[in-house]
């Protein structure tokens, strides 16, 4: 019989923490009975299934929750919050474990989302609306694919469905709410 | 009746047709709009997870200003994630410390009694479907519809009260009332892909060849949504989906308002369905429906 020694079993719950102190939801909660692996339409691109994502959390194995795909791959669908028996808010628990990896940059292979928020969040405080041409044109030019849905921007420009030009609204009010925002976590 | 109106951002772009449409079905219905004074955007898809408190302090900005437009204390949003995002705003700002940092962020007051409504609930229980059966003067008959609501009309219940999350019905007593048939399928609450149409577009790709196959193998001639981003989604990429899959589809997708404003005999023109990156114009020619 393999004899493992205690000292070696190490449970750090401090990523349960974490999570739980930014989002209010107990990851302990689950028991794995995979109902939002089962649902989930994401789950064929991800790594591994938001139900392993919850033992990660669980266990505190950081690296496998936070520099795998899984994280990047939700599409915020809200299936799996609402079918957890356990009541855990999963898709909250991911959105906060992309908030952690976005602050801390831990990176993920290929993954254009935290440029996508930055841009259309920058967008944001400093028009007040989103503007959709440039945020399509900005994104595809800074991750190297500037030809990226040309075809299809083209035709939506021709039936005038893509505003060339930004509409901004009253800038300074959202540009305030961004800097009290940033003293208020200070 | 007078609501306060918030159209968002993509009905001001991308899915101009969804805004003209709505304030003509509104009007045909005696339901006055007024667009909520000074709105910025909600906060979509990025604010949830990239910044906690913005994407409550946003959507909450919009709110206080609904009171600020008419005294106004109702809201309805066409966008379903406008609207989700409201919604999941007022259920947050039950906890009284993160309204009191919400209120410093907004530097305004956040009022608690606003009731937030998706475009569908003003037309089906604010009009209500027996009040719109009385008007609709050209009847959809022979059109079968998919009726799609994708995530954020109805889910999570917590969120939206809706009892019928995963097999809604609203929709379909709707498209009913119209005079078309709503078919029976299995898709209507799955995902498109929704906010991956720029970052994972193979994800969108996808899933949307999903539904759309669904549709066609449930014997739909069009299907019916009620968010800019399902219809961007699965009336933008039809062609891209065509070529990476080999499929056929030309499915055209509506708003379910603009279905709305052909019965009640609003011309397509009018209603913005010209604006379709799917052809939709031929296919109601086909039908006599223009």
């Amino acid at each position: 019989m393999k004899v493992v020694k205690q000292e070696n079993i190490k449970l750090d719950s401090s990523f349960a923490q974490e999570i739980a102190k930014l989002s209010g939801e107990n990851v302990f909660l689950c028991y794995q009975c995979k109902k939002c692996a089962s649902g989930c339409p994401s789950r064929m691109f991800m790594d591994s299934t938001p139900t392993e994502l919850m033992r990660y959390a669980q266990l505190g194995m950081v690296d496998e929750a936070m520099k795998k795909n899984t994280i990047w791959y939700c599409v915020s669908c809200q299936t799996c919050s609402t079918r957890c028996p356990q009541d855990i808010d999963i898709a909250h628990v991911i959105d906060t474990m992309r908030i952690i990896g976005q602050q801390k940059k831990i990176k993920a292979e290929n993954n254009k989302l935290p440029l996508f928020n930055w841009l259309w969040m920058t967008m944001i405080k400093y028009m007040g609306r989103a503007y959709e041409a440039g945020l399509v044109a900005s994104l595809n030019f800074f991750s190297g694919k500037p030809t990226k849905d040309m075809a299809l921007g083209m035709k939506m420009m021709k039936k005038g469905k893509l505003k060339l030009w930004p509409s901004f609204r009253k800038p300074f009010a959202t540009m305030k709410m961004f800097s009290r925002a940033k003293k208020l976590k200070k | 009746m007078k609501l306060a109106y918030y159209p968002g951002c993509s009905l001001h772009s991308s899915s101009v047709e969804y805004d003209i449409s709505t304030r003509k079905v509104c009007a045909a219905l005696g339901i006055e709009l007024v667009e909520v004074k000074d709105w910025i955007c909600c906060g979509s898809s990025p604010a949830h997870q990239y910044d906690d408190l913005m994407s409550v302090a946003l959507p909450a900005k919009n709110l206080a200003m609904v009171r600020q437009t008419d005294d106004l204390k109702q809201v309805c949003a066409p966008c379903a994630s406008c609207y989700s995002r409201l919604k999941v705003t007022q259920q947050r700002l039950k906890d009284d410390n993160l309204k009191k940092d919400v209120e410093k962020v907004i530097d305004m007051e956040y009022p608690e009694d606003i009731e937030v409504l998706h475009m569908l609930d003003v037309v089906t229980e604010k009009a209500g479907i027996d009040n719109i059966k009385e008007k609709v003067v050209k009847n959809l008959s022979g059109l079968k519809v998919a009726c799609y609501y994708g995530c954020l009309m109805t889910r999570p219940p917590k969120v939206t009260g809706k009892k019928q999350y995963e097999n809604p019905t609203q929709m379909e007593s709707l498209v009913e009332a119209l005079g078309a048939e709503a078919v029976d399928w299995n898709m209507k609450t799955f995902c498109c892909g929704a906010a991956f149409a720029l970052t994972k577009t193979d994800v969108v790709l996808e899933l949307t060849k999903k539904i759309l196959t669904d549709a066609e193998a449930s014997d739909a001639d069009a299907i019916s949504v009620g968010c800019p981003l399902c219809h961007a989604n699965l009336d933008g990429r039809q062609t891209q989906i065509n070529s990476k899959f080999k499929t056929n589809f030309h499915t055209p997708i509506f708003y379910f308002t603009e279905l709305m404003g052909l019965a009640l005999g609003i011309e397509a023109k009018e209603l913005g369905i010209l604006k379709h990156i799917t052809d939709a114009g031929k296919f109601l020619n086909e039908r006599a429906l223009v």
